[in-house]
């Protein structure tokens, strides 16, 4: 390893005579502590490894603790749905995560033109359930989660498929379109979702406080990817979204 | 003692109420409204939609309805898709086609096909009641959508009628 300890050392004592001697410390424990640090991931990730063998049966059953499972791996760079080590394909979830995505695509589009391209995790997992969609992993049929489900789309996006998840509120949703939304889209979406129902333009400027072309602007967005829908009632016009209308259907 | 109709999800939508002026969101709508128009009519069996009180131009739960603008934009649409048609000039009332001629033309003619009617004979009361007809489309049909469908077979030479003693024996020949 190349050490710039030398070179930082030198130009220290250029510097200062005295302090050369500290700055050459320092970079001494500087190196030890990578060197250290390297040695805990090392051992972190076979202890990850002796874990995952262990309980390989629950990760494959249990969506809570595969969940924890990922997010151990996550901090270590590991991706065991990913890497090519045979260690980690015993574990099967890329095909897991890989099918799951498919499903997921599947369903999107299918409701895509009735929602513009937005939907629920909530909603997808509901139509997922009423379809009888069953997933194996590793021999096992197993449960999957909305944490699956997100981990799956994260699979997707790697792919470049344009699918990512938007948080709207309290609500993840799915976005399968290449729309942009900016945050300004995200906080309409969210007030109709906290409305329960339909807003107009003007409930918009008064509970966020924007003019009125700025609000224009972002719904007549909406309006056109077909995520928004119009009600005229007595002489008012309403804007409707019907994924969070269908969220808010979901138990 | 009339089935229930179960309503549809979009029903209760609001916005379903309303011609969308965005292209590809109206098609949606339009669509799904075809449907509803359809499947009311067909699960009720009730053969003619009177435009002044169809029933599925408001929703009181929600607070919706059509206006006339609305409805005449929904008929226009349905009867241009090949399911229904006028009976009258004013357009008052439409006859529901729940499956249209050509596709019940098509469905009886390879029914006949597979079952060995080709150069044989069989009366119209055969093809909308008779034994070997279970679960096809024109099973129970509606005479006159019967006559029409059969028309059209034989406008392309595909079968000829000729008349019985009463109108349920007329005879229909398969090419």
């Amino acid at each position: 390893m190349a050490h710039r300890r030398g070179r930082a050392g030198i130009g220290a004592l250029k510097k200062k005579g005295e302090t050369s001697k500290f700055t050459k410390k320092a970079e001494e424990i500087k190196t030890t502590s990578l060197k250290s640090a390297m040695e805990t991931v090392k051992q972190l990730e076979i202890k990850l490894t002796k874990f995952a063998k262990a309980h390989h049966k629950t990760i494959a059953k249990d969506p809570a603790f595969r969940h924890k499972f990922l997010s151990m791996c996550a901090p270590l760079g590991v991706d065991p749905l990913t890497t090519k080590k045979s260690f980690w394909s015993f574990l099967q979830m890329g095909d897991f995560y890989h099918e799951l995505a498919v499903k997921v695509a599947e369903v999107c589009f299918a409701y895509r033109s009735r929602n513009g391209g937005i939907m629920s995790i909530k909603e997808v997992q509901s139509v997922l359930l009423r379809r009888g969609t069953k997933f194996r992993l590793n021999e096992v049929v197993t449960n999957y989660s909305a944490d699956d489900i997100v981990v799956a789309i994260g699979k997707l996006k790697q792919l470049g498929s344009g699918f990512r998840t938007v948080k709207v509120g309290g609500t993840q949703m799915i976005l399968s379109v290449p729309t942009e939304l900016d945050n300004d889209h995200v906080q309409v979406i969210q007030l109709a979702q906290n409305a329960g129902g339909g807003i107009t333009l003007n409930s918009v400027s008064d509970m966020i406080g924007w003019e009125d072309d700025r609000v224009k602007r972002a719904m007549d967005l909406l309006l056109s990817e077909g995520m928004a829908w119009i009600d005229r009632y007595e002489g008012l016009e309403y804007y409707w979204f019907p994924s969070v209308w269908k969220d808010s259907f979901v138990m | 003692m009339p089935k229930q109709f179960e309503y549809p999800e979009i029903f209760s939508f609001a916005p379903f109420f309303t011609i969308q002026p965005v292209l590809a969101t109206r098609e949606k709508q339009m669509g799904l409204w075809r449907e509803l128009i359809l499947s009311y009519h067909t699960s009720l069996k009730i053969k003619t939609l009177r435009v002044h009180d169809c029933p599925l131009w408001k929703n009181k739960e929600i607070g919706r309805e059509l206006n006339s603008e609305a409805i005449n934009t929904i008929m226009e649409d349905f009867v241009e898709s090949g399911h229904g048609e006028w009976e009258d000039q004013t357009k008052t009332r439409c006859r529901i086609l729940w499956r249209k001629p050509e596709q019940l033309a098509s469905d009886i003619y390879d029914w006949a096909d597979t079952n060995g009617f080709i150069n044989s004979v069989c009366t119209v009361y055969e093809l909308h009641s008779g034994e070997d007809i279970n679960g096809m489309s024109f099973e129970g049909a509606d005479e006159e959508l019967l006559r029409r469908a059969l028309l059209i077979l034989e406008k392309q030479g595909k079968c000829t009628m000729f008349k019985g003693e009463t109108s349920e024996e007329d005879g229909i020949k398969f090419f």
